[in-house]
């Protein structure tokens, strides 16, 4: 029913297919890496089809980008936390 | 003249003239009427090629008027047209095979339209409406009026009498010996091997009791052409038809692809006088039975034996065909438009379908789930999405972001028309469902007929954009999916903008979570909101006392939208996408599946669930035990596939191509669509086929690989309570490793 254009999952497996051998000849370790930049773009596909973006890599990209900010963001608010709580002990120490 | 009432049973085609149409009279008599029904067909097209089909019809051994006329076709506008009135409708489909091999390049016109659905057209009939009749002393009508209507709740029942046949083993698995049959007065069983008093008192029985409705097991595929091979093997006639002048017809197994599988239909066989329908050759019968497809019936108004064997596809189809009728616009053959060419750019944007989230995975507390009431059909309605309205160049407030066509406001278009009093039906049973006691004489039926409409909605979106519907346009298609995503996005804004969480959206629900709601009233405001900023309507599907969104078995971090389990807070489980609602999981596997959410579910939040700990792990133990000493029953091995190719286009072994090879072997086969049924063995090869006939040896189940299925369907339950605090659980995990 419908038309028959590729989803945006089709497109991203697509992508991933086409880094296949960039992924290979990276270590092992780095492929972990590779592989959560995926997740990251997995994780966004409802709004990069929403989107509409004739070329969506550049938003599974962005989603990449995203998840990485987030991971920031939320250790920068755990590095505050911690600053504070070792603020704290200092100044009862004192 | 004589008056009768009573109910509507059948409308045929007369052989001869007109129809004939079967009344079950308030006196207790069944009687058969006739009516002169002439019926007009049209083509349009150049004017030399319509002289030529003029002068063709003028040479036809046939009774018809034929003149010229303007007619409405819905996307051309007023066409010029030759009109062609016969008497007799069964005349019609002959002809027409002639006419579209001698006029190919013509446009023809309510051509092909079911005799019923004209006649509803124009008496607003519909199968088992009351009505009042006005015949002659040789039966022919003169005046019909219909009492009721189709979009009444509680209708009087009709006084139907019920005969069910059903046969002591299934046939296609082993050879049934007797058959059951059961009436109202009499409940008997035959034996198949004897012959002269199995037809003698089925003839007895069928006269007696003279049913109105035989219901079936495998009547279709097996029984009925049994019966009637026997029948005229020993020149004893047996009364299936209480049409003295009615054939038995039947109709051709067939299978065809639609919505990415192959479908298997098979052989039919209609009555005439009378209602056959085979259980186990009727569409949806598990969802709704007989209520159902009786309602099916009336809203679409196709003959009951035809819609009970019909997709639910082809039953809006004729709601469509009937508004159209109705509203004298003309009904193509076949599709004639095209789609326009587009830009890449315009695809990109137009063709997106439904909004789908990843969820967020893992186990949630007091999560409400809402959802729209029949989305798309819903929309439609309220936007006035239909294949004539959707494209005028001028936008309005309520144009949804994004969408190239604009859909025109100022007529009703045909299918909000046709889906109008659909929605109202569906919504006013739902409402009445909603605040109805379980135990309430009308609530199975209510849900019944409430699950046939379901199932009409939710392929009438599908219908805009299917290549072949008559009243399809890919850009009306288009047009509700869009209008769906931004109210999907509204409603995700509104939710946010509230304080809540969105968890997932899936096309027309949505999962949040607030801390501290956990009541309906809690979640009301919200659904204001929404309705406000939408104008659709929007209901509280439930609220989980706990919810788990699973992931990938590719890859544990990423989520798939639909599958997922969770309790609500009355303790009802709902289930999406894992083993317990998949066809090929074995029964064993999906009982112990569901008694393990059975055990969870008696957790009151999520931070009792371990203590149902013990239970499940004593469950999984005596499953385990039971799987290796034999004790599991051999059919609740069994699988079932369905096929997808002819064997012989298979390109490598697999279970489903080995146990149709020994189907094949033993005389029986199956054709793409079907079922087959197989139970995994040890050694090659490494499926048998549970019909092939003779008895399987226990010995020869392959018990490691039904360990591995338990395995992971265990798995699938456990894995996500095990996210967080994992240390609970670990010794359950540790017993699933161990299976």
């Amino acid at each position: 029913m419908g038309n028959v254009t590729p989803t945006i999952t089709d497109i991203l497996h697509r992508e991933e297919a086409n880094l296949a051998k960039f992924r290979r000849a990276l270590r092992r370790e780095d492929q972990v890496v590779f592989d959560d930049l995926f997740v990251a773009a997995y994780k966004h596909r409802a709004a990069a089809s929403y989107a509409g973006h004739l070329l969506p890599f550049e938003t599974f990209l962005l989603a990449m980008q995203m998840e990485d900010h987030k991971e920031v963001m939320c250790l920068r608010r755990e590095v505050e936390a911690l600053r504070s709580q070792i603020r704290l002990l200092l100044s009862e120490s004192k | 003249m004589n008056q009768y009432s009573g109910w509507l049973l059948d409308i045929y085609s007369h052989t001869e003239r007109g129809v004939v149409l079967w009344l079950l009279c308030d006196d207790g008599q069944r009687r058969r009427f006739r009516q002169d029904f002439p019926v007009t067909f049209y083509a349009a097209g150049p004017s030399e090629r319509l002289r030529g089909l003029w002068k063709f019809l003028e040479r036809q051994p046939l009774r018809m008027e034929l003149s010229r006329d303007e007619r409405r076709d819905l996307f051309s506008g007023s066409t010029i047209v030759l009109a062609a009135t016969i008497e007799s409708p069964c005349a019609l489909p002959p002809l027409f095979q002639m006419l579209t091999r001698y006029f190919p390049d013509l446009i023809f016109y309510n051509a092909d339209l079911h005799v019923a659905l004209r006649y509803a057209a124009i008496y607003k009939t519909f199968p088992l409406a009351r009505c009042h009749v006005l015949a002659d002393e040789q039966d022919a009508i003169h005046q019909i009026k219909v009492l009721d209507s189709k979009w009444d709740i509680d209708h009087e029942q009709p006084p139907l009498r019920v005969l069910t046949i059903e046969p002591d083993a299934d046939p296609f698995h082993n050879k049934p010996g007797k058959i059951h049959l059961r009436s109202q007065k009499n409940n008997m069983t035959l034996d198949l091997e004897k012959e002269t008093p199995l037809l003698g008192l089925l003839g007895y029985l069928l006269k007696q009791d003279d049913p109105d409705l035989i219901i079936t097991t495998y009547g279709d595929t097996w029984l009925l052409p049994l019966l009637l091979n026997l029948s005229e093997k020993r020149d004893h006639p047996l009364p299936f038809n209480r049409d003295p002048d009615g054939q038995v017809s039947y109709r051709k197994e067939r299978s065809y692809f639609a919505y990415n599988q192959v479908i298997y239909r098979g052989q039919q066989v209609h009555l005439t006088g009378r209602l056959h329908l085979d259980i186990r050759n009727t569409v949806m019968y598990g969802d709704y039975g007989v209520d159902g497809v009786l309602e099916m019936a009336r809203v679409t108004s196709l003959p009951i034996q035809t819609v009970a064997r019909v997709s639910p596809g082809t039953g809006i189809s004729a709601m469509q065909i009937v508004t159209a009728l109705e509203n004298e616009i003309l009904v193509p053959l076949r599709k004639e438009q095209v789609e326009r060419t587009k830009t890449a750019s315009e695809l990109f944007h137009d063709d997106m379908g439904g909004t789908v989230y990843d969820p967020i995975i893992g186990l949630h507390e007091d999560v409400a789930e809402v959802d729209f009431f029949s989305m798309y059909p819903s929309i439609m309605v309220r936007f006035n999405i239909s294949p004539e309205t959707v494209g005028t160049e001028k936008k309005t407030f309520e144009t949804a972001a994004g969408l190239t066509s604009v859909v025109k406001r100022e007529e009703l278009g045909l299918i909000p028309q046709t889906l109008a009093p659909l929605l109202e039906k569906r919504f006013d049973l739902k409402s009445r469902v909603l605040s109805m006691s379980k135990f309430d004489c009308r609530y199975k039926n209510y849900k019944a007929q409430a699950a046939a409409h379901k199932w009409l909605l939710v392929t009438c979106f599908g219908y805009l954009g299917y290549k072949n519907a008559r009243f399809g346009r890919i850009e009306a298609h288009e047009a509700v999916t869009a209008y769906g995503r931004e109210v999907l996005l509204r409603a995700k804004e509104a939710a946010e903008d509230l304080g809540f969480r969105v968890l997932h959206l899936y096309v027309d629900g949505m999962w949040v979570q607030k801390p501290g709601s956990r009541a309906a009233q809690d979640f009301q405001p919200l659904l204001d909101e929404i309705k406000a900023r939408t104008s659709l309507p929007i209901a509280l599907d439930g609220i989980y006392k706990w919810v788990a969104f699973l992931s990938s078995r590719w890859n544990k971090k990423i989520a798939v939208p639909n599958r997922y389990f969770g309790v609500f807070q009355n303790g009802e489980i709902k289930t999406r996408g894992i083993e317990t609602r998949r066809h090929d999981t074995p029964a064993f596997i999906r009982e112990t599946q569901m008694q393990i959410l059975e055990a969870l579910a008696k957790a009151s939040d999520a931070k009792e669930l371990k203590d149902r700990l013990p239970e499940i792990r004593r469950l999984i133990r005596e499953k385990q035990t039971a799987l290796h000493s034999g004790h599991i029953p051999l059919e609740k091995f069994i699988v079932h596939q369905t096929v997808s190719r002819k064997l012989e286009d298979f390109k490598s072994p697999s279970p489903v191509s080995t146990a149709l090879e020994q189907l094949e072997s033993a005389g029986k086969s199956l054709r793409p669509g079907q079922s087959v049924r197989l139970v995994y063995t040890l050694g090659m090869p490494r499926a048998r086929a549970w019909d092939v006939g003779t008895s399987l040896d226990p010995r020869r189940v392959n018990i490691p690989r039904y360990r591995r299925l338990l395995s992971r369907a265990v798995d699938t339950v456990l894995d996500p309570l095990t996210g967080g605090g994992r240390s609970w659980l670990t010794q359950v995990e540790q017993l699933v490793l161990d299976l």
